[in-house]
């Protein structure tokens, strides 16, 4: 590969990066080395804390204060950027390299028209006028598939959806005909078919540029789909560095073949058999509507129009005892919103019946309601209380429902709890900042099992977490079911742990729910129209072969 | 809590204010045994002295010692304000959370009534209820009180609008725990590091608040040690001894630039990003 003729655009030799801290000096990266041909993408997958975007920023030279670079070079076409001044980095980024990030909303600033920030990228790396450069860059907007280009320079950032937003992001990556982009997670943001569509356009924009592209993500289905060469880096190491189909089937390292494993695949289920048709269900929703919006006092007097926004279009389903079912849509489908209405947060109108009550409104929500149905939230972060111990936490549920007497039956079922959830008793005494992610979510899990509910609502539980760490919490999840015989109502928006887990899936659509169907029949193709889109647009990991 | 400490001394504002606090302090407890005179005690012969080897600095109209008057006042003064600033925080605290919470309507009500209250002045507002009730050490702290409420109701709603938003508030109001429990235990805790910085910067105002009441006589009465009313004896003789007049104002700038400066160094250790 390193022949004379065609020499790397981007090498990374040996390349080492400490931060210091106030706790001493934390190695971010370790004797990384990596290097991309023209025209060739190299995914680099890893979790949270890997190390991903320290090295992205490496490259492009744009490190914190604290940054300590050890050893190592990082050579863009053959020239060594470590020895480049901050004055020629500024030419270099933006008009050699480029990067792309996760949030197009962020990436973009919020007070500048979409055109006058694209065109000010070529004004400033290849001297255009201004006119010459508006002009340039609504021919960019129109490459990158955006059907009112002229209409969409004068756009502020609000006024276009987030991939539109991306798509303009990625025209201003592309503007100067750069040597390398960097893309860091560009569609972790986006909806499942929006997603697909970008990484659509990416390749196709890729195979016309030749562009090397550094395409970092933690989602291997994914890199697969964009990369033919992967790079897996696991604690700031390069575990392997090989094309995509031979680390899939063929995974060298324990990390990596953990993590191949851990990968949501729909082929392999991991729920038990749906639950007998009983005959009543335990929950069911009658047309259950949500909307958004406070009407104004003064605006009703007035006879003003209410702008409210339907959170939830007239949603009916139902959920039989001790069944999964799985709730997929894209973000502001209504999936959260059908939770919270049923746990009481939002109000709503139609009938929610459970287990023979009728439930109007949430004042109709006992405290026998609530101690059935509990809800586990996605951020295990924002959902434990910082200031509170995990005792104290998992204590709540214990004392509200009149659970347990006593202070030393309270500590024992405390305990308990924890064990339940595969987690040391000790753990009581720490605060939710001494935990790991994953350890966190499992204490929101106990803290919802202890009032021993019929019904959990599990809110995005794990897409907030990484896949290994994800699929401990499924499994931990799917025991806990098999043990109490507990419903669940799972929403997420990956269709592959869905298919996993879910008995039935429910697709939601802007507030509408589209269809209910068993899980094993949703890649039929009598399936709604907007379900095929759904299914199509989601990568799904490539076979592993048997035995690894 | 030590980590706390230990990033508090970091800062350069934070170990001098914790420096003058501490001091601070300790003339406060202590002061009445560190006295070198009786401060109440006249000497006709010694009157408007300057600082001397006997008076350190310097005496009064009626020849008491200055020093010991302070050393007396700071009981007074420190702990009034600290009290009556803690006081104001609490119940601001309290309805600013709990205004939070509620949300919608009646947010709005609570909201534009403590506009309406802090649309006046605090000195004004604080002399209007001692005036109201009369003058007393103990009206002059609640009025001083009432005066900082609104400013810290609307200061801890702004940081509890966001604890609002978080997970563990929905979970806890999905779990159907009571209102007052969510206040108190889940919302509370978590507005109380940005509530402490504002306070021991409100402090300062609060002695000056003191001052101002005492200086125009509506505070402390004569013969108090309060060093707001030994200003205001002061100024009918401050042509003759400026002493009288300058001891007492240092003393009041020192403690109140000591509570900003430990306001600021809080600030930066409560907040770890910084």
């Amino acid at each position: 590969m390193n022949n004379k003729a065609n020499p790397p655009v981007l090498e990374v030799l040996d390349y080492s990066l400490d931060y210091r801290t106030h706790a001493g000096p934390f190695s971010a990266l370790r004797h990384i080395n990596l290097e991309i041909a023209r025209g060739e993408v190299l995914g680099l997958v890893g979790e949270s804390g890997s190390g991903k975007t320290s090295l992205a920023w490496s490259i492009m030279r744009y490190l914190p204060g604290n940054a300590w670079e050890k050893t190592g070079a990082i050579r863009l076409s053959g020239e060594e950027l470590l020895q480049k001044s901050e004055r020629e980095m500024r030419a270099i980024r933006g008009g050699r390299m480029s990067m792309v990030f996760q949030d197009p909303s962020t990436s973009l600033n919020p007070t500048l028209s979409l055109g006058r920030q694209l065109s000010e990228v070529l004004v400033h790396h290849r001297g255009l006028t201004k006119r010459q450069a508006w002009a340039e860059a609504e021919a960019r907007l129109a490459q990158v598939g955006l059907k009112t280009p002229a209409q969409m320079m004068h756009r502020m950032p609000h006024e276009a959806s987030g991939g539109e937003k991306q798509r303009v992001v990625i025209a201003t990556a592309f503007a100067c005909d750069p040597e390398l982009i960097i893309f860091d997670e560009p569609t972790t943001a986006l909806d499942v078919i929006t997603a697909r569509q970008i990484l659509d356009l990416l390749s196709e924009l890729q195979a016309e540029t030749g562009v090397a592209a550094l395409y970092i993500s933690h989602d291997l289905a994914l890199v697969s789909r964009v990369a033919r060469r992967v790079s897996v880096i696991y604690r700031g190491e390069i575990m392997e560095s090989r094309d995509v189909e031979s680390v899939f089937r063929r995974p060298e390292k324990d990390y990596t073949r953990n993590l191949i494993a851990a990968v949501p695949n729909p082929a392999r289920r991991l729920a038990g058999p749906a639950p007998e048709n009983t005959g009543r269900p335990l929950v069911e929703a009658d047309k259950v509507t949500v909307q958004y919006g406070r009407s104004s006092f003064i605006g009703s007097l007035l006879g003003r129009q209410q702008d409210q926004v339907l959170g939830n279009n007239a949603v009916s389903l139902s959920i039989a005892p001790g069944e999964i079912l799985g709730v997929v849509g894209e973000s502001g489908s209504g999936k959260s919103t059908l939770a919270k209405a049923l746990t009481g947060l939002n109000p709503f109108s139609g009938e929610v019946r459970f287990d023979g009550r009728t439930i109007r409104s949430p004042r109709d929500m006992d405290k026998a309601y609530r101690r059935d149905v509990q809800m586990i939230f996605q951020h295990p972060d924002a959902s434990l209380n910082p200031r509170h111990r995990i005792a104290e936490i998992l204590s709540r549920p214990l004392d509200l429902y009149g659970l347990v007497s006593g202070a030393a039956a309270r500590n024992e079922k405390i305990g308990d709890l924890l064990e339940e959830v595969r987690l040391p008793r000790d753990y009581a005494d720490r605060f939710p900042h001494q935990l790991s992610g994953g350890e966190k979510q499992r204490v929101a899990i106990a803290r919802a099992f202890a009032s021993r509910p019929r019904l959990v609502i599990c809110d995005e539980i794990t897409s907030a977490l990484d896949v290994s760490v994800q699929a401990s919490v499924v499994e931990l999840l799917l025991e806990l079911q098999r043990q109490t015989d507990t419903a669940y109502l799972f929403i997420t928006h990956d269709l592959n742990l869905v298919r996993q887990i879910a008995h039935r899936i429910a697709v939601m659509y802007r507030g509408d729910l589209i269809e209910v169907v068993a899980a094993d029949e949703i890649g039929s193709p009598e399936r709604a129209d907007y379900t095929r889109r759904l299914i199509d647009a989601v990568p799904t990991p490539p076979a592993v072969e048997a035995g690894s | 809590m030590i980590e706390i400490l230990k990033r508090l001394l970091r800062t350069p504002q934070g170990a001098l204010g914790s420096l003058i606090i501490l001091l601070t302090i300790i003339l406060v407890v202590f002061g009445p045994w560190l006295a070198p005179h009786d401060p109440q005690a006249m000497s006709p012969l010694a009157r408007y002295k300057g600082p001397s080897a006997d008076f350190w600095l310097g005496t009064d109209q009626y020849g008491r010692d200055i020093l010991s008057r302070l050393l007396m006042g700071g009981q007074a003064t420190v702990v009034m304000a600290v009290a009556a600033t803690v006081l104001g925080t609490l119940f601001g605290a309290l309805v600013g959370t709990t205004s939070a919470f509620l949300g919608g309507r009646a947010d709005e009500a609570i909201m534009r009534t403590v506009d309406a209250v802090m649309s006046i002045p605090s000195l004004l507002f604080a002399l209007l209820i001692v005036n109201l009730l009369g003058s007393s050490t103990f009206n002059a702290l609640m009025a001083v009180a009432i005066a900082f409420a609104p400013g810290m109701a609307r200061i801890t709603r702004s940081v509890a609008l966001t604890v609002r938003k978080q997970d563990y508030v929905s979970a806890a109001v999905a779990r159907g725990e009571p209102s007052r429990f969510i206040i108190v235990r889940e919302m509370m805790p978590n507005v109380v590091a940005p509530v402490i910085v504002e306070m021991t910067i409100r402090i300062s105002f609060a002695i000056m608040l003191f001052a101002t009441l005492s200086f125009l006589g509506l505070g402390a009465q004569p013969p108090s040690t309060e060093w707001g009313l030994m200003i205001s004896e002061a100024r009918a003789y401050m042509h003759r001894s400026p002493w009288m007049l300058v001891w007492p104002g240092i003393a009041i700038a020192t403690v109140a630039i000591g509570f900003n400066l430990l306001g600021d160094g809080l600030r930066d250790a409560l907040n770890p990003r910084t």
